[in-house]
């Protein structure tokens, strides 16, 4: 409790006693285990978030704070919730106060597929259990903990009072990586009245608090997001979008080498890698890997040691290398299709310039599998903002997908999360010249297994839903 | 079309264009059948498409019901947008995803007709956020828009406000009615198959409820791309 | 090689009384028509393949035409509602040729091969119902438009069947619904033809793209006022006469870019008219020759009949009519089939 005090700026408003605790901070442990939960009976559901919110009850999980947060101290497990519409409803919201919530939420991410280019492999119509049937998944618990027997424990005592539709497994790989072989959860938004330790030195903006929380100032001058009715409750809540997404490492890997193999014959390699350069790449390799890594580099604005590539045409860097402050410009070194650059601009020249900065999205994610049957591995990501339409979805439709924020990468998808086929995919390697080559003919990577839109409510607002009669 | 099937055939062919037939089908028959089977209003604007030559060129035709439609009203309407042409001007160039956009005066409407690139709800809140200030005043002279006011602070709301003022865009190909009546009362579309004789009752009836239409995506000279990749060609920067 | 017996079974279903096996089994009637093709300049970045490469004479490459009309009746119908069909062959260096088929028709009847031989035996012409003035008023009352009455000696005619298939079969509605309402040109270069079939061409840089390609024509589409009693013959005279001496007809060459979220090997689904649209050049019409025999009758094109920089999608409906056209060819004793000679 004294860190936070001691971090949090005074400000009259901002409450992180009032705040879950996985918004505006990462937790640190290494496990987390998603539930996917039904209200079968309101009343026992009721009681279960009452207590919850108050966390004094043993056997019932205390909802985690912000301002629990401690970095040297920290919680040995922490829980928090996010609730659906349909979750609301089930608990007996009544209709005009469903009625204040943001249309996106309402209609939930299924019905959001198009928008969040979940077509073919990924529609929803091919998601597993229990995302197959999106209306009766109401809330989506989460436990955080190194040690899984609190996984089981927590899972108990939830399970006595919600159905227990599914549950997912997430795990932290080894160095912060993902299965693509990157460092991941380099850059994330930084905010105002908030300290993070993590953040000393990253140069982006701040992002007001606004971004991510109900009811504060929002990067859109003048512009706040609706704050549903009451306001007074839903204030210090956020929106969540909780994907699974499965990453087809082998056929990136696969396509890395295809891309490679053409890149040897093409006249204009040397523009992308000088001869010799491959001295520099992952500690010296031959030529054949290190097209490999500079496909991989370009495709993520990264490489996978998390050196920026804009910053840097080799994987290695002698001496300090922000990972965070830099800006992309005309003509920059890092691709504009590349997925960093399409998920976060930053000051970049875009074609919706008032929109620089106003995107940004918290994202926390976990790697998850492989199943020991089939194989599937992925991310389990939460994506988190103030509001869908103007981040998430706007992300998602416009810039991840369609790319309409340069016009030389308009009309193409994200090469690493897009919704992409191999018949149409379209890559630009940007080279030492004005020439950049070419590359298509690569699949979907990454494939949406599951998901939901849930709202992350702050404690007044469990503690009021858990106090709704009828 | 010839005829050889005697007077009363000749004469029930030329029924649709009798009087007395069209005062009965107005009364009697239309309105049975909206209260049989009528269609509940179809969502104005265009469909999300994950396709990029849909998601280039996007037309609104947003009719927004003037408080007052007498020349008095209809003048002030005028003068709200006559003071503000600097700022749409200026706003449009940083919104960067726009084709073309106009105002019009139509019977009891002020119309904007415009033609974009990308998400139809972030070009609504990117052009709120930077010429709100003229939607202020519109909203000042028409139908329902004092609730919407300011719109920075009601962002959501007016999002939702003008999709539902946006003109319901018609499939490109007439069949593909069914499928979106069935997707708006949650059906899956298609499943049983509609009667392709009934195609003209659902048209009647889907009229009924968007009297306004837009009559399919209409006709582009050079579908597909978007403003910026237009002005990036032409050498006039974006 | 497709399943033979598919390929007699779709050609047989496509017969009917009033045609004949010693012609096509539908597009029976029609007029061969020379002329010449000049790609435009853009057309080379799009597709290597020769005819759209810049010509070695400005007039371009020699091409034969066919139109028809689609109903395989042996007897002209030309005032008759009915689809109508545009066969192109271009003729290439060393006695070298490509083919590009198109009809008034956008969309085809059928996703697959199997199905659309279900749907022509289904939607077999079935003897005309005139509907009584009671069963047209009972349309009227439920909304709906009365089939037409059948045209002055018309005894059979395939609308009550498609239409009943398609009511069971929505993927069959998109071009039942179109071909319903289709009408009468006024003349063979007042429609527009779509060739239907996605194909793969290849761009100067090696880029595939997939495409769907149309003929619109220059004088405008225009058809024939369908309340007026419809003429059985006028359509080659007035092709004849528009050709006469040194006048010619043109039509351009438009190509659809298909985009993620096509399907690209399904034929009975539209893209919508705002896909990327290149303009690959210009086809102009001179001569009807005198001998029809050879110049159309005996000709057999093949909408397979490809050349380097096209490929054919995976369309199972454009891979069998390889099969269908041959086989019909062969029935008929056209010219052999350019797939005479060649394994498929």
């Amino acid at each position: 409790m004294s860190e936070i005090d001691a971090a949090v700026s005074p400000t009259k408003d901002f409450a992180p006693q009032n705040v879950q605790g996985n918004i505006l901070r990462g937790y640190r442990h290494g496990k987390v285990r998603h539930l996917m939960l039904e209200v079968s009976n309101r009343d026992v559901a009721r009681r279960f978030l009452a207590a919850s919110a108050d966390g004094t009850q043993k056997d019932v999980p205390r909802i985690t704070r912000s301002a629990d947060w401690s970095r040297d101290n920290p919680l040995e497990t922490c829980f928090n919730i996010g609730i659906t519409f349909a979750g609301l409803r089930a608990l007996g919201l009544p209709a005009e106060q469903l009625a204040t919530f943001p249309s996106e939420y309402a209609e939930g991410m299924a019905r959001r597929a198009i928008k969040l280019g979940d077509f073919g492999q990924s529609a929803p119509e091919n998601w597993p259990s229990p995302f197959d049937q999106p209306d009766r998944i109401h809330i989506v618990a989460s436990i955080y903990s190194n040690d899984e027997t609190a996984f089981d424990t927590v899972e108990v005592q939830v399970g006595r009072a919600f159905t227990i539709l599914g549950t997912r497994n997430g795990r932290n790989l080894p160095d912060d990586k993902v299965f693509f072989g990157y460092t991941d959860s380099i850059s994330q938004p930084r905010f105002k009245h908030v300290f993070d330790p993590d953040q000393v030195g990253v140069d982006e903006p701040k992002d007001p608090l606004g971004t991510v929380l109900l009811g504060y100032v929002t990067h859109f001058e003048g512009v706040e997001f609706a704050i549903p009715e009451p306001k007074n409750v839903f204030r210090d809540s956020a929106f969540n979008a909780f994907r699974v997404l499965q990453q087809n490492t082998d056929a990136f890997e696969a396509y890395l080498s295809k891309a490679a193999t053409e890149l040897e014959k093409n006249p204009r390699q040397y523009e992308l890698l000088p001869k010799g350069a491959e001295a520099n790449i992952n500690g010296g390799t031959n030529r054949h890997e290190a097209l490999r890594e500079v496909v991989a580099a370009q495709m993520c604005g990264r490489w996978r040691n998390g050196t920026p590539y804009e910053l840097s045409p080799n994987s290695d860097v002698l001496g300090d290398l922000s990972k965070t402050n830099y800006d992309y410009k005309f003509g920059s070194r890092c691709p504009a299709g590349s997925h960093m650059r399409r998920a976060n601009p930053r000051g970049g020249p875009i074609v919706q310039r008032v929109a620089n900065y106003s995107r940004r999205l918290v994202r926390r994610g976990m790697s998850y599998g492989p199943d020991p049957e089939t194989g599937e591995h992925g991310l389990l990501g939460n994506f988190i903002g103030a509001n869908y339409g103007a981040q998430f979805e706007a992300v998602m439709c416009d810039w991840i997908n369609f790319g309409l924020q340069d016009p030389e990468i308009t009309g193409t998808n994200d090469p690493l999360l897009g919704a992409n086929e191999p018949e149409t995919s379209v890559f630009y390697l940007t080279t030492s010249t004005e020439h950049r080559i070419r590359l298509s003919g690569f699949p979907r990577f990454v494939i949406a297994r599951g998901g939901a839109y849930t709202m992350l409510p702050s404690l007044s607002a469990i503690r009021y839903l858990s106090g709704l009669k009828g | 079309m010839s005829d050889d099937g005697g007077w009363l055939n000749t004469y029930v062919n030329s029924l649709p264009e009798r009087r007395w037939f069209q005062f009965l089908s107005k009364y009697v028959v239309v309105p049975f059948w909206v209260w049989r089977d009528g269609k509940p209003k179809l969502p104005g604007g265009p469909r999300p498409s994950p396709q990029p030559s849909d998601s280039t060129q996007r037309m609104m035709n947003l009719l927004m019901p003037l408080k007052d439609p007498s020349p008095i009203g209809r003048a002030k309407a005028v003068m709200a947008l006559a003071q503000n042409v600097d700022e749409v001007f200026a706003g449009l160039d940083n919104v960067g995803t726009v084709h073309s956009a106009r105002f019009l005066l139509i019977e009891d409407h002020i119309c904007m007709i415009s033609v974009y690139d990308g998400d139809f709800s972030n070009y609504i809140r990117d052009f709120i956020s930077t010429i709100g200030s003229v939607f202020d005043a519109l909203m000042l002279v028409v139908e329902g828009g004092d609730k919407l006011r300011p719109c920075e602070k009601n962002v959501e709301a007016f999002i939702d406000w003008v999709r539902d003022h946006d003109l319901f865009q018609a499939p490109d190909f007439p069949v593909e009615l069914f499928a979106l009546q069935d997707a708006q009362i949650g059906k899956k579309p298609n499943d049983p198959p509609h009667a392709v004789e009934s195609l003209p009752r659902s048209l009647i009836l889907q009229l009924h409820a968007n009297r306004n239409i837009s009559l399919g995506g209409g006709y582009r000279g050079y579908p597909g791309y978007s403003a910026a990749q237009i002005r990036n060609k032409l050498g006039v920067g974006w | 090689m497709a399943d033979p017996k598919l390929v007699q079974d779709i050609v047989e279903a496509l017969d009917i009384p009033g045609g004949s096996t010693q012609r096509r089994p539908v597009h029976t009637v029609g007029i061969g028509v020379t002329g010449h093709f000049v790609p435009s300049p853009i057309a080379p970045e799009y597709c290597v393949a020769e005819h759209f490469q810049p010509p070695a004479k400005p007039e371009g490459v020699p091409v034969d035409v066919r139109f028809s009309n689609g109903i395989g009746l042996v007897k002209e119908h030309d005032g008759w509602s009915d689809v109508r069909g545009m066969a192109v062959r271009f003729h290439l260096k060393d006695g070298k040729s490509t083919d590009l088929i198109a009809m008034t028709l956008s969309v085809f009847f059928a996703p697959t091969e199997t199905t659309f031989l279900k749907f022509a035996r289904h939607a077999r012409p079935q003897p005309c119902k005139r509907e009584t003035p009671w069963q047209k008023i009972k349309h009227y009352l439920k909304l709906e438009l009365p089939l037409p009455d059948p045209y002055p000696g018309q005894t059979e005619r395939p609308n009550e069947a498609a239409i009943a298939f398609a009511n069971e079969h929505a993927w069959a509605q998109p071009a039942v619904v179109e071909a319903s309402a289709i009408g009468a040109p006024v003349s063979y270069v007042r429609a527009d033809y779509h060739a239907v079939h996605t194909f793969v061409v290849t761009g100067r840089d090696g880029q595939e793209r997939r495409v769907r390609f149309t003929w619109a024509p220059v004088a405008g589409v225009l058809n024939t006022n369908p309340e007026e009693t419809p003429k059985d013959k006028y359509l080659q005279k007035d092709l004849r006469d528009r050709l006469a001496g040194k006048q010619t007809e043109r039509f351009t060459l438009m190509m659809q870019i298909g985009e993620i979220g096509d399907d690209f090997d399904d034929s009975s689904r539209q893209w919508p008219p705002h896909r990327k649209r290149v303009m690959m050049g210009t086809l102009t019409l001179e001569h009807v020759p005198d001998d029809q025999q050879a110049h159309s009758e005996k000709l057999s094109f093949n909408p397979w009949h490809l050349v380097e920089g096209i490929k054919p999608s995976g369309d199972p409906v454009l891979r069998i009519r390889k099969d269908v056209y041959e086989y019909s060819s062969n029935r008929r004793g056209g010219i052999p089939c350019p797939f005479s000679n060649v394994k498929g």
